[in-house]
């Protein structure tokens, strides 16, 4: 399940810098990630540490987006809590579909849209509440966000 | 500093093309829309200007915050009359004391952030997205501009 805390906390990493420094190879080659990296950066994975960027050409995984390189981190570690204040809208749906397949935590300074889905289940970590409904966890949300942020 | 700055940036594969309006332009919106490769163009032409391969076409000077050997208040004390662009990774831009340095300062400032920056007084108007457009050379060429994200036909 995805687990949200809205606000900064220590432990909470920074994915774009922690990904150049602990990334592994193999990654690309899980088709997850190469689904991730086609739909958030428009960019398809080669062979060995290359990608085809549909705006840049060929570039190294150093090159992909902030946001693409904290969801990989994410999915990659997910015993780890990642800002994910550095992904952007077109992310949401990513947390989501991770947090199906793994309990995930992470932390973001800002009011995410994450998108209708079909098993929306966030846990919304300032209140410790489940919700399975996409609108009232939009407001308990905002609610929170008013007052931490 | 006064009124609106045109601004190109511009190498073989991509272009940007905006205007900066006032002391404070925030730019978020979604991942890999080119806002860190917008950064990264204008780093590197700071540093190497023409000899870079990169046109950068603006009336006044336009600058990348990045930490050096003094302090942002120092760095940013000491630059005049510029368009002082800083990425999302700075978290001073969220202090009180950030918002006192830009209240007196001649320059203009582009901040790539998704952070409420509840102490800086900005407008709801120049908050931007960028997004590509098929305009003049598509697909040998991205045309890259803002776009208001909070526009009045969403309220």
């Amino acid at each position: 399940m995805l687990k949200v805390y809205y606000g900064t906390l220590d432990e909470a990493l920074y994915g774009p810098a922690w990904f150049l420094n602990n990334y592994e190879q193999s990654w690309f080659e899980d088709p997850f990630v190469q689904a991730m990296v086609v739909d958030v950066d428009k960019t398809e994975y080669k062979e060995g540490e290359v990608f085809e960027s549909s705006v840049l050409g060929a570039i190294p995984p150093e090159r992909l987006s902030g946001g693409v390189k904290t969801l990989i981190s994410i999915y990659k570690n997910p015993d780890l809590i990642f800002d994910a204040t550095s992904c952007g809208d077109n992310c949401a749906k990513w947390l989501l579909e991770i947090g199906k397949v793994a309990d995930i935590k992470v932390t973001l300074r800002y009011a995410m849209r994450f998108p209708e889905n079909d098993a929306f289940e966030i846990s919304l970590e300032n209140n410790k509440t489940i919700y399975t409904n996409r609108r009232e966890y939009t407001l308990a949300a905002l609610s929170v966000i008013d007052e931490e942020l | 500093m006064k009124g609106k700055h045109h601004i190109i940036v511009e190498t073989k594969k991509i272009k940007y093309e905006f205007d900066v309006k006032r002391n404070i332009t925030v730019i978020r919106g979604d991942s890999a829309t080119g806002k860190t490769t917008l950064i990264e163009l204008l780093s590197q032409y700071a540093r190497f200007s023409e000899r870079t391969g990169i046109r950068v076409d603006s009336d006044v000077p336009c600058l990348v915050y990045a930490d050096g050997l003094v302090s942002w208040q120092e760095s940013l004390s000491a630059t005049k009359d510029s368009i002082v662009f800083i990425d999302e990774d700075f978290d001073f831009i969220k202090t009180k004391e950030f918002a006192s340095v830009i209240k007196g300062s001649s320059n203009y400032y582009v901040l790539i952030t998704r952070d409420y920056l509840k102490n800086l007084p900005y407008s709801i108007n120049e908050v931007y997205g960028i997004r590509n457009s098929g305009r003049f050379n598509y697909p040998q060429q991205i045309y890259n501009e803002f776009y208001p994200l909070y526009a009045k036909r969403y309220y």
